[in-house]
């Protein structure tokens, strides 16, 4: 996995530890708090990349609400 | 007549299931999808061929052959938009790489100015301020208007005797919007200017005849035109290649170096060769050139008829729906087969919109694209935030898509907007 990708996962990681759930708005939102760790474009397409791989390794569930995507951490062991 | 059905069944892509779903591509305006053609094209360079063409390289059967068809192809491309020569075809990565020789190489001083828009994409912006930057020149902006339109009257106000080159987007990939070209390009050109276009956009749908409308310099993107990634043409008038000086050296661009008294003396290759350093991308190109004789069989007026009446179904029924922002002109007949597009209340963000699309519609996955479409300087000149994560939706058709999907789509559209805030 490239590091761009890895510091991402980080990213979403730090800021589910401060709030969960959150919306994939409040999600982008708190990105600017990690700047070391949250990279790309400022459209927040490879946060979200990051976050579905989360989704993928059961580390972070994702449920549809009518805010959008709520993004919720279910283990916080990595 | 133009068999449609017949056309989509030349793209593999579209005529499978994907995850257990039908695939309605409408991100076209990112990449472009390739027919078999394509794809048989460069297979017969990876199978029979793989050897090295171009100029001064192998003169075996396969290096003769390999340089034929590439050459074949520089031919295709001149016709597609109706270059005076071959020789003014020149081969490149992508369309931003054009824009960058063409900034990077254009002779320019510090007393004089390059004039852009706020509309452009990054690719037709940051070559040139890099290049201003670098030189002290001044950057003028042409600012679009609020509905994503550019007024001729705006570049008559910027243009001046100091304009060097005119830099902007003939089809703009955020709103859509058709630029008025001759008429910049008559404009530019009273004041001694010269005009480069960015018709990454624009030449996949239309019918693009760089003679006719006189512009100096145009970039296109082959994989937006059903060819494959990673191959890109810049045109330029052939007095003007011979100007500009080269932006990369090395092998192929050279007709000698002289090594004499300790010192090394190059002569250099005319256009289109003296821009084509190294060893090139010959299946790329073998496929560029079967992707555009693939649309000109087609006939890009059919192209453009047919999107016309895509684009104003597709505008007019996301407008209808009253919930969301359409970015660009509100007329179809001014812009392109795309449409961007967010929620008024800004509820939800935009990668989910997109996300929704591609997971939760029953029988389909629906592709789209989300973010901010590399072009943040007109989407802060509306009001939006790019830097805050606020962006958009973009819906983009081509050749393969039908009225069906457009249908499936309005209604999956309106199915969710009952589910946001």
């Amino acid at each position: 996995m490239s590091d761009f990708k890895n510091r991402n996962i980080e990213c979403i990681m730090a800021i589910l530890k401060e709030k969960s759930p959150a919306t994939t708005k409040e999600l982008l939102a708190l990105t600017d708090k990690f700047p070391d760790l949250c990279i790309g474009c400022s459209s927040g397409g490879d946060v979200i990349m990051a976050g579905k791989e989360l989704v993928e390794q059961g580390l972070v569930e994702r449920n549809w609400t009518s805010k959008g995507y709520s993004w919720k951490l279910i283990n916080d062991t990595v | 007549m133009v068999v449609w059905s017949k056309i989509r069944r030349d793209f593999p892509v579209l005529n499978q299931l994907y995850e257990g779903k039908n695939l309605i591509y409408f991100d076209s305006a990112c990449m472009a999808l390739k027919p078999v053609q394509v794809w048989e094209a460069m297979e017969y360079y990876y199978k029979y061929l793989g050897a090295c063409g171009g100029a001064g390289r192998s003169t075996h059967s396969l290096g003769q052959e390999t340089s034929m068809l590439t050459e074949e192809a520089r031919v295709n491309m001149a016709s597609f938009i109706n270059a005076t020569s071959p020789n003014e075809i020149i081969w490149t990565r992508n369309a931003t790489e054009g824009l960058n020789i063409v900034a990077a190489t254009i002779p320019l001083n510090k007393e004089e100015n390059v004039v852009t828009t706020t509309l452009e994409h990054h690719s037709g912006m940051l070559p040139f301020y890099k290049r201003c930057q670098e030189t002290g020149s001044e950057m003028r902006l042409v600012q679009a208007g609020k509905d994503g339109t550019l007024d001729p009257a705006e570049f008559e106000k910027q243009i001046d005797d100091k304009t060097k080159i005119v830099s902007f987007v003939h089809s703009s990939n955020l709103t859509g919007t058709i630029a008025p070209l001759e008429e910049v390009v008559e404009i530019a050109h009273n004041h001694g200017a010269l005009v480069v276009s960015d018709e990454a956009q624009y030449a996949p749908h239309n019918k693009l005849d760089v003679k006719k409308i006189d512009v100096d310099f145009s970039v296109l993107s082959i994989h937006k035109a059903c060819g494959p990634t990673g191959v890109g043409v810049l045109y330029g008038k052939y007095d003007l290649l011979e100007e500009l000086d080269m932006f990369l050296v090395g092998g192929d661009v050279i007709e000698d170096v002289v090594y004499k008294d300790g010192k090394i003396f190059p002569k250099y290759l005319p256009p289109p060769h003296k821009f084509e350093a190294g060893l090139q991308n010959y299946g790329g190109m073998m496929g560029a050139g079967a992707a555009v004789e693939y649309l000109q069989k087609i006939g890009m007026d059919n192209v453009h008829r047919r999107e016309q009446v895509f684009s104003r179904k597709l505008l007019e029924g996301i407008l209808e729906l009253e919930k969301f922002e359409v970015l660009g002109p509100l007329d179809y007949k001014q812009r392109a087969a795309l449409v961007s597009f967010r929620p008024k209340s800004g509820s939800v963000n935009h990668n989910d919109i997109t996300e929704y699309f591609n997971e939760m519609i029953p029988n389909h996955k629906i592709l789209m694209r989300s973010g901010n479409m590399c072009v943040h300087p007109f989407q802060y000149q509306i009001g939006l935030n790019p830097g805050k994560g606020e962006g958009i939706v973009r819906a983009s058709l081509y050749i393969y898509n039908t009225m069906n999907e457009i249908e499936i789509f309005l209604t999956e559209l309106e199915n969710f907007a009952k589910l946001i805030d």
